[in-house]
């Protein structure tokens, strides 16, 4: 039994639901509130790298105008720990001890009746360190490793025995800068306690799990604390744990019994979040001389901090990205005295992509092979470790189509073949596969006598278009008009749903809203009166349309929503749906598809000075169903962006000395800008996914992948130089 | 540098009078208060973003006697008398600014927290007939960050804007 999707309204481009309130400034995000009589908390974090703290002298700040508390390790409660979430631990909680294990580690919290004086306080604060060397290298004998922490390593085949046979082997190394997400809202919480009630606005992807965390560590009843996040400043994987701040907003709350707000600065968006972690890989690849790959062996070393944990291995996607026989993955986390690494759009994924696609154009160019005939050599028919069909897989179209698109055969394939004056053009490409993933979600609809309908999920639209889509599914599904549709998302008191991460959102919420328009058009049935030409049909009988419903083979038999709910006096009519599509593809006998890609990139660099410049950018893109192609392809070209930067800008430099994050700054942090981004085009190709149940596949993060790939690849094929380290900067170009 | 050594310059207080989206607005504020707390904290104008606080992603532009700011690096106390509009102010009578409605159509947002920044300069791009060319677009823009990288919609919806007004 399914709601039948009618394609009438699903996957048009419709305009946002939420562009006129973003447009006027009257989208409220967390930083934009404020309760009455809210005092305001400011973070002092520690400005060395490690050791720890001797003693600390608040009283200056203590006595400083409209200061309430200084809150330190010295005077605050025990907290409890936060709980495992499906994303692995939580941070390390604040105030733990007298130990620093990074820069930027929470230290104080002074809280003012205003900001400003908050601020002007904590400068009083003095805090006598004990300074150690941090360790900030990872090839520190001294630091700790972490081998397979997740269990996610992949051992199939003889890797050895394929390598030492194959005809052409590859041996690479490949490094990744840490990036920082930076998100352009700066994240801020606002905590307010009644009794052992807690309601929170807090900068995140997921409010269930805050709510989760927020419990345990206060040692309150769950459903006691309401979390708040209708609008967020973006996130990029920065919303997916319970910061330290958080914890610290609530807790000064807690302590001074009255409301408290807290935004960090963009410094501290540094410290106080994740960030890609710093990484490094070695690929070794045997290959015959046809180009089949027959062995793999992918290495990955990733930072992680002092005493926390990050569910993440760069090598979790190598395994399913092409038919490769024999594969084994390494995963190794090596501890260092940083900020905690966490989630940064497609994590693992983008890292992994670009080892192996550069990899890939290293050997084009030594069996001779097109890069794109290559990768349709390799191109897995059936998911590579099953050998179970894919629900979806275009990514054959995506190489064809973008090759055709892209005009990838002008390419003269010899490097530093094509200029424009004194500028080398450079074409490259990259093969994008992606990894599937989907959590547990609920949503209701609600009905009223009107026949308008409000849904429901405890679910986030941080920029990805949540509410839009959910209100067109939902449309679709009962046959209502767009304005007939409300969506209510960014609270923790709405049905449960998953994180807006691990690109699962839209999967999980639409089949769950699927689940749930069935449920609701049965309820409907069930309310109609013995002489409707509805009584005793199945939901496979009808067809919802123009605000009611039909019989399907006689489209003049049927009821309005208006009349059913009237008829009973019905005020409203609700129905629960519920999705867990990680239980059901165990049974589904098909291996669950991602989103694949191929992404074409021209880049010129001006020979004398080594400036690089991506003139067009082509996305092609197995998205599966489309909810709207408008948001759809904002996705892509939002991710292209951000794969931009990962390629030529994105670096978190830490001082070897000290562990100080040198260019905590927009200033000195270089994302990309306007000026650094042509218009980017984007083709969807493919197929609805016949796994998922509304054929969707989640289009968040994949944008990000295959970029950095595509542009090393095209600044090989402008200079025959070979990049293997991101950022690409000018200084390896001159 | 294990603490600050310097205490902060002394604190004073004082009125600014200014015309806040053609309304007189009179504000108490200390010496340390910039335009973009005085808007967003003291007159609830939180529609103007505050990014960096640093004067390094325009999301907290702003105009100033017609010409685009950006009003974290703006002190308060320095602007009595000035005539500011923020993004509340743009829209005319419940219909929305053109470049406001370009931007909703051309998809130039997703999280919509850089967005009031970038209208703002928008504006001022295509008053000062500054978009004539996509690289004057794009090159102009570059003060406003955007890291959902909507630019290229950013480029679209301004091209469109141009366009029409018959600037290109
Ligand atoms: S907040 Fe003013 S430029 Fe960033
Ligand atoms: S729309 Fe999110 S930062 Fe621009």
């Amino acid at each position: 039994m399914t709601a039948t999707i009618n394609d009438r309204l699903l996957g048009q481009p419709f305009d946002r639901l939420d562009g006129v309130l973003k447009a006027t400034g009257a989208a409220p995000y967390p930083s934009d509130v404020s309760i009455p009589g809210q005092a305001h908390a400011v973070l002092l974090q520690s400005p060395i790298g490690a050791g720890r703290i001797r003693a600390i002298d608040s009283t200056a700040a203590e006595a400083a105008p409209g200061v309430v508390a200084v809150i330190t390790h010295l005077n605050s409660p025990a907290l409890g720990e936060a709980p495992m979430t499906g994303l692995g631990g939580p941070p390390r909680n604040p105030f733990t001890d007298d130990r620093v294990l990074h820069y930027g580690q929470n230290v104080a919290v002074v809280v003012a009746e205003r900001r400003e004086q908050a601020m002007a306080a904590a400068l009083l604060v003095d805090v006598d360190y004990e300074v150690s060397a941090p360790i900030l290298d990872m090839d520190d004998p001294r630091a700790a490793v972490e081998n397979n922490a997740w269990g996610l390593e992949t051992h199939d085949g003889d890797v050895e025995a394929a390598l030492a046979g194959a005809q052409v082997t590859y041996d690479g190394t490949f490094r990744i800068a840490p990036e920082t997400n930076n998100p352009i809202g700066l994240f801020t919480t606002v905590a307010e306690w009644d009794g052992d009630r807690l309601t929170i606005h807090d900068s995140t992807q997921w409010p269930m799990m805050v709510r989760a965390s927020l419990a345990a560590v206060f040692g309150v009843p769950e459903a006691g604390v309401r979390v708040l996040v209708p609008y967020l400043g973006g996130g990029f994987g920065n919303g997916l744990r319970t910061w330290p701040h958080t914890i610290l907003t609530a807790l000064a709350a807690r302590m001074l019994g009255r409301p408290v707000k807290l935004t960090l600065t963009r410094p501290q968006m540094f410290t106080s979040l994740g960030h890609r972690a710093q990484s490094r890989q070695r690929l070794r690849l045997g290959v015959g001389g046809d180009g089949r790959m027959l062995a793999m062996d992918h290495d990955a070393t990733a930072s992680l901090a002092a005493e926390e944990t990050n569910f993440s291995a760069i090598v979790i996607g190598s395994p399913e990205a092409y038919a490769t026989p024999n594969v084994a993955t390494h995963d190794r986390q090596v501890r260092l005295n940083i900020p905690n690494p966490s989630f940064m759009r497609a994590p693992g994924h983008a890292e992994a992509n670009f080892a192996i696609e550069s990899a890939l154009d290293e050997l084009s160019y030594q069996l001779g092979i097109d890069p794109v005939e290559l990768r349709l050599i390799n191109h897995a028919d059936v998911h590579p470790r099953s050998g179970l069909p894919w629900s979806s897989n275009a990514l054959r179209e995506c190489l064809t189509v973008g090759a055709e698109q892209f005009g990838w055969n002008d390419r003269n394939p010899e490097p530093q073949s094509m200029r424009d004056g004194n500028k080398l053009i450079g074409y490259g490409m990259a093969g994008v596969t992606f990894g599937w993933y989907a959590a547990p979600c609920t949503a209701t609809i609600t009905m009223d006598s009107a026949g308008s309908v409000i849904v429901r999920a405890a679910a986030t639209d941080i920029g990805t278009g949540t509410y839009t889509v959910a209100a067109q599914l939902t449309a679709d599904l009962l046959g209502l008009s767009m304005d007939d549709v409300t969506v209510k998302i960014g609270d923790s008191d709405l049905p449960p749903a998953p994180q807006s991460g691990g690109s699962g959102l839209a999967v999980a919420l639409a089949a769950a809203v699927q689940s749930g328009a069935a449920k609701l058009i049965e309820a409907l049935i069930d309310a109609v009166g013995d002489s409707s030409p509805l009584r005793g049909k199945t939901v496979d009988e009808v067809v919802a349309e123009n605000g009611g419903l039909r019989l399907r083979d006689d489209a003049d038999a049927g009821e309005t929503f208006r009349e059913i709910l009237g008829r009973h006096g019905l005020d409203h009519l609700t129905a629960e749906g519920t999705s867990d599509l990680a239980a059901a593809a165990k049974n589904a006998k098909m291996a669950t598809a991602p989103a694949f890609a191929a992404r074409f990139v021209e880049i010129t660099i001006d020979e004398d000075l080594g400036l690089l410049r991506v003139k067009r950018l082509l996305s092609v893109v197995d998205g599966g169903r489309l909810l709207n192609a408008k948001t759809a392809r904002s996705q892509i070209i939002g991710g292209a962006v951000m794969g931009i930067g990962m390629a030529m800008f994105e670096d978190t430099i830490y001082d070897q000395d000290t562990g100080r994050i040198a260019n905590a700054t927009f200033g000195d942090y270089l994302v990309p800008v306007n000026a650094d981004v042509p218009d980017l085009d984007v083709v969807f190709v493919g197929e609805p996914d016949r796994f998922s149940p509304t054929g969707v596949k989640g289009l968040g993060e994949v944008g990000v992948v295959g970029v950095a790939a595509a542009i090393a690849n095209a600044v090989y094929h402008a200079t025959g130089r070979r990049m293997r380290s991101l950022p690409i900067t000018i200084d390896q170009l001159m | 540098m294990v603490r600050a050594a310097t205490k902060l310059g002394s604190v004073t207080e004082g009125t600014v009078i200014l015309t806040v989206n053609g309304v007189q607005r009179e504000v108490f504020v200390d010496n340390q208060t910039t335009l973009l707390d005085l808007l967003r904290d003291h007159l609830d104008l939180t529609g103007t973003k505050k990014g960096c606080d640093q004067g390094a992603c325009g999301a907290c532009t702003v105009h100033v006697d017609g010409k685009r700011i950006v009003s974290c690096l703006a002190l308060a106390r320095q602007y009595d008398g000035r005539d500011v509009t923020t993004i509340e102010g743009v829209a005319a009578e419940g219909e929305l600014h053109p470049v406001q409605e370009a931007f909703v159509r051309h998809d130039g947002l997703q999280c919509g927290f850089c967005t009031p920044g970038q209208i703002m300069s928008a504006i001022s791009l295509l008053e000062e007939g500054r978009a004539s060319t996509d690289e004057d677009i794009r090159e102009f823009m570059s003060g406003n960050l955007c890291r959902c990288g909507t630019y290229p919609n950013i480029v679209a919806a301004i091209r469109e804007c141009a366009d029409r007004d018959g600037d290109r």
